[in-house]
């Protein structure tokens, strides 16, 4: 040892009337506020869709007070009507007002968005992180299972089973969440073999910590951004499965208002009322536009290095990392060094 | 050296040795598996930790050194060959047993902010030794914190701060706190000044060795800047390939460093021996780099790129000699009092 | 070389098992099956339901179908469809043509028109031109292919007053009314894959623009132009190529609704009918064979990673 160091660091060793500041509370409405400037200044586009997202929440949740009409009552005298001040969308072949059946199909959209959505993130993420983290022979079965379900296209595996339990709601639920939970496992998965290897989780077994304790506060909560960023896309392909099942007539049954279901009642008077088919696309478009748009944002804001999986969102299939990892190995290469 | 007589892996220091180490393992041995290639990591590795001394294991990267680290704390199981510490065998502890016993072994990381959970504050971090065995939660939990980052000089400010907003420094002294946190017997330092700034390096390890003179601590100290372990350690053992070649005294061993490869590695540092800098001794430059562990050359593990090589070298593995001066060098230049002229000639004959 | 492709297709064989095995689970454990349905319509009688039952094998327990079913599928029998009577074989035969040129033809327009986009915005990073490509591509993805088809008939309608033609011919046969009547599924099949091929050729010729591989040629003197055609463009094919092999399955599954919007005869449309229809054996061999396609274009990608990257063959690589 050459030079002769004292121990004068970064931090004072001696400071007078240490008095520890008061913890800072989890979730308050100034973290919140701090956190949706910060991602504003960043993901300005990110923060349009937010603010479009915003918009069809409450245009949903609030459809009794927003839309002029019942979406199902038939205007009998009204059929076909253009656009006009009495029908800002005009009317359809049963003269049921249009903007009134777009606003209660956001409400269908949302509903079916957020139950699926939720369900298979849930679902997907703890088996993901449960058999990344043990590995093994329970791992091998469980991704070969979820391998299985993901071989068969999206569109005939939702067919087959939206078919065979019959249309409604519910069961357009169940068919969409057995489609997409392997998604949110393959990625919980990744990401847990990821986080896995990181020193802190060594230096937590170190101490001894136990695997359900590993989970939680080092695994998930390092996970978390990842996972929400693929529900954000995820939500986006929720939305176009159910206006796809709806339109193929195997979705919710009519006299639902779906975007989907207007679309394929639509189709027949393409020439005499295009109205039919443009206001719900718009509607439908701008909906997966907005969260395509925010899981991008959220990508770029919550995590650099998940721009490597631009790919996942992509191809819409999420085959996943390994997949990735293969395609541009240089890519998650430097990532991992930042 | 794999299944060398286990009196001679007692190096210096015989008697308080002989007054039970805190940590002994015997003939370590880790080989990891692949589909198709071997990777032996760890080759038969003994060590003593006596109880508030620092033993050092200098050697390149890619020698198994902080697989030893790994395999003494359990964090890896060993293929073959025995740890106990203060005692009781590790390999055959319960879990109970194990991880009663974690609180008495810590480890303190290369990558100080990697070894953060960045999800995570401070007080939690360095707190979670102590909520993980019931020792303290709540208040008492935060009041142990502050006392803990007081003693490796951070402040009770930085309770409810995340990793990132700390430096490089900064972050490895909240390593140490919460290595302290249970108040351990045994630290294992994995190469734990090695990503800091040279000023740095010196303050963390000016308060590693603060922290043992107070505490009593044993640490297991792992780098490859041979500085930094002739400053912490009192015995160093020199790691190649998987294999402890020499042992000793830690500032005798740098001063007259007797294997092949500890000479290399020393003279390779212009300070540790400028009589040879000048020109007068025969200076060994380093040459060629190690082999891979996946495929080890036969014999002596060294003699490819060994200047002494001989016959027998390439043929035979050495076995650990003990030499004069308290120092254990595994080298078939220490088989015979003759035979490091016959080395000398043969290697000037090719 | 051999073991890897060996092992990759050891993996696709028991994927390929488990999706057979999934599709006879939910296709026996939901109430109803074909009998019952055609029960509703004609009015058998109790007897007359059980001997069809006994005929098509259904009251069979669902191991010894799938068993029977494996063994039949190994010799090149995939039963017979429950309402034609055909063999579902030639079914399929039948109408893979119209699928085939469908999903190439879209394919073949998302990759060329992609790979254009991707490059000029690469190539003008950061200008307007770049964003507002970037956001074209993001608002592509966003429209579903089958809303694509809609507002393209809708637009043709209004301004055009045209409308392609309802039933399909082959090629052959009218090559006019065959191509009025596939542009338009082709395009609404071909814009998402337009979109992802643009974003990935952006990213990844971003990637490399940026390695040092590529400082070195431009260090070297040569033109920004060869760089971006030769030497960058060549780095992200392997990447674009994958995207396409995982687009194949998005556009298979595109075929399903484009196909009965354009009554075009094709695969998507057999499996759509024999669905609502609840023609096993038909809907069986479909998603399997769906499935099946998919399985091969994985390990196909796989195997191209593995020419190009020995690290994947020895396995060391990557989890």
């Amino acid at each position: 040892m050459t030079q002769k160091p004292t121990l004068t660091d970064e931090a004072p060793a001696v400071r007078s009337a240490p008095k520890p500041p008061r913890p800072p509370r989890r979730l308050g409405v100034r973290q919140v506020l701090t956190a949706l400037r910060t991602f504003v200044r960043s993901q300005p586009l990110g923060a349009a869709a937010l603010l479009l997202i915003c918009f069809f929440v409450f245009v949903a949740v609030f459809a009794p007070l927003v839309a002029p009409y019942d979406p199902v009552q038939q205007f009998r005298r009204d059929i076909l009507e253009p656009p006009s001040g009495t029908y800002l969308f005009g009317t359809d072949d049963l003269g049921r007002d249009v903007l009134s059946r777009t606003i209660y199909g956001a409400q269908t959209s949302l509903l079916i968005g957020v139950v699926t959505t939720g369900v298979s993130l849930v679902l997907g993420t703890a088996i993901g992180v449960v058999s990344g983290y043990f590995g093994r022979a329970l791992d091998v079965v469980v991704q070969r299972v979820m391998d299985s379900v993901q071989a068969i296209p999206g569109i005939v595996l939702l067919l087959f089973i939206a078919v065979i339990l019959g249309p409604s709601v519910r069961n357009t639920i169940i068919a969409l969440t057995v489609v997409i939970t392997p998604s949110f496992n393959r990625i919980a998965r990744a990401e847990t073999l990821r986080v896995r290897q990181e020193p802190y989780v060594e230096a937590a077994r170190a101490t001894g910590a136990h695997a359900p304790r590993i989970l939680a506060l080092h695994v998930l909560p390092n996970l978390l951004a990842s996972v929400l960023t693929l529900g954000s896309l995820i939500f986006a392909g929720v939305i176009i499965a159910e206006s796809a099942l709806s339109f193929l007539g195997i979705g919710a049954p009519p006299p639902t208002p779906s975007w989907g279901l207007m679309l394929s009642e639509g189709v027949r008077y393409v020439e005499r009322a295009p109205w039919l088919i443009i206001v719900p696309s718009i509607a439908l478009s701008i909906a997966v536009f907005s969260f395509n748009l925010l899981g991008d944002a959220l990508r770029d804001h919550l995590d650099p290095r998940l721009q490597r999986r631009a790919l996942d969102r992509v191809t819409g299939l999420w085959w996943g990392r390994r997949m990735l990892s293969r395609l541009a190995p240089s890519l998650s290469r430097a990532a991992d060094k930042n | 050296m794999s299944g060398s007589d286990v009196s001679v892996a007692s190096g210096p220091q015989l008697a308080d040795e002989r007054a039970a180490p805190l940590f002994e393992a015997r003939d370590l041995v880790k080989q990891f598996r692949s589909r198709r290639t071997v990777v032996q990591a760890v080759n038969g590795v003994s060590l003593k930790i006596p109880r508030g001394r620092t033993v050092g294991l200098v050697g390149e990267s890619g020698s198994g050194k902080s697989t030893v680290a790994r395999l003494a704390l359990r964090l890896l199981d060993p293929t073959s060959g025995e740890v106990s510490f203060d005692g009781v065998d590790l390999l055959r502890a319960s879990r109970a047993e194990m991880r009663a016993l974690r609180r008495r072994m810590q480890i303190v990381f290369q990558d100080p902010l990697g070894s953060l959970n960045p999800r995570m504050r401070v007080l939690n971090a360095v707190g979670e030794p102590l909520s993980v065995h019931g020792i303290a939660k709540g208040k008492d939990k935060a009041d142990r914190v502050v006392e803990l980052l007081e003693r490796v000089g951070l402040s009770s400010g930085d309770l409810y701060k995340f990793s990132h907003q700390f430096s490089g420094g900064q972050a490895q002294r909240i390593g140490i706190a919460r290595a302290l946190a249970t108040d351990p017997d045994l630290i294992v330092c994995d190469e734990a000044v090695s990503a800091l700034d040279v000023s740095v390096q010196a303050q963390v390890l000016n308060l590693l060795k603060e922290l043992q003179a107070e505490l009593g601590l044993s640490y297991l100290f792992i780098a490859h800047d041979l500085n930094v372990v002739r400053y912490m350690a009192d015995e160093v053992c020199v790691m190649y390939l998987g294999e402890i070649v020499e042992r000793g005294d830690g500032d005798e061993l740098f001063a007259d460093p007797r294997h092949p490869y500890t000479k290399m590695l020393v003279s390779a540092v212009p300070e540790f021996a400028p009589e040879l800098a000048d020109g007068r001794g025969r200076r060994s430059i380093p040459r060629g780099e190690p082999a891979s562990p996946s495929d080890p050359p036969p014999g002596c593990r060294f003699h490819p790129r060994c200047p002494q090589a001989m016959r027998r070298c390439r043929e035979e593995a050495p076995a650990m000699h003990r030499v004069p001066t308290g120092r254990a060098v595994a080298c078939h230049l220490f088989d015979a009092p003759a035979a490091p002229a016959d080395a000398e000639r043969e290697a000037s004959e090719r | 070389m051999i073991g890897y492709a060996l092992r990759r297709l050891g993996f696709g064989a028991v994927v390929m098992f488990l999706v057979t095995v999934f599709v006879f689970m939910i296709m026996r454990l939901v109430p109803g099956d074909a009998v019952s349905l055609q029960l509703q319509d004609t009015g058998v009688s109790k007897a007359e339901a059980d001997a069809m039952r006994a005929e098509f094998g259904l009251d069979d327990p669902v191991w010894v179908q799938l068993w029977t079913w494996l063994g039949d599928a190994v010799q090149g029998d995939l039963g017979t469809s429950f309402y034609s009577g055909e063999s579902v074989v030639d079914l399929f035969l039948a109408r893979i043509p119209v699928t085939v040129q469908l999903g190439l033809m879209a394919m073949m327009l998302g990759a060329v028109l992609g790979l254009v986009v991707g490059v000029v915005a690469a190539a003008t990073r950061g200008s307007m031109v770049d964003g507002a490509m970037r956001l074209f591509a993001v608002a592509f993805l966003s429209v579903p292919n089958f809303v694509v088809a809609l507002l393209v008939l809708t637009g043709l309608a209004i301004w055009f007053a045209w409308s392609p033609p309802i039933v399909y011919t082959g090629p052959a046969e009218d090559f006019t009314s065959w191509a009025q009547q596939i542009a338009i599924p082709v395009i609404a099949l071909g814009t998402g894959g337009m979109a992802s091929v643009a974003r990935l050729t952006r990213s990844s010729m971003l990637e490399s623009l940026g390695s040092d591989y590529i400082r070195t040629v431009r260090a070297k003197g040569v033109r920004e132009r060869v760089v971006i055609a030769k030497h960058a463009l060549r780095n992200s094919t392997i990447a674009v190529l994958t995207l396409l092999g995982l687009e194949l399955a998005t556009v298979l599954g595109g075929t399903v609704i484009i196909e009965r919007m354009f009554s075009l005869p094709g695969t998507g449309q057999l499996i759509y009918q024999a669905v609502l229809d609840r023609d096993y054996p038909v809907v069986v061999a479909c998603t399997i064979f769906y499935a099946g396609l998919f399985v091969i274009t994985i390990i196909l990608i796989d195997l191209l990673y593995a020419l190009v990257d020995p690290r994947i063959r020895s396995g060391k690589a990557l989890s």
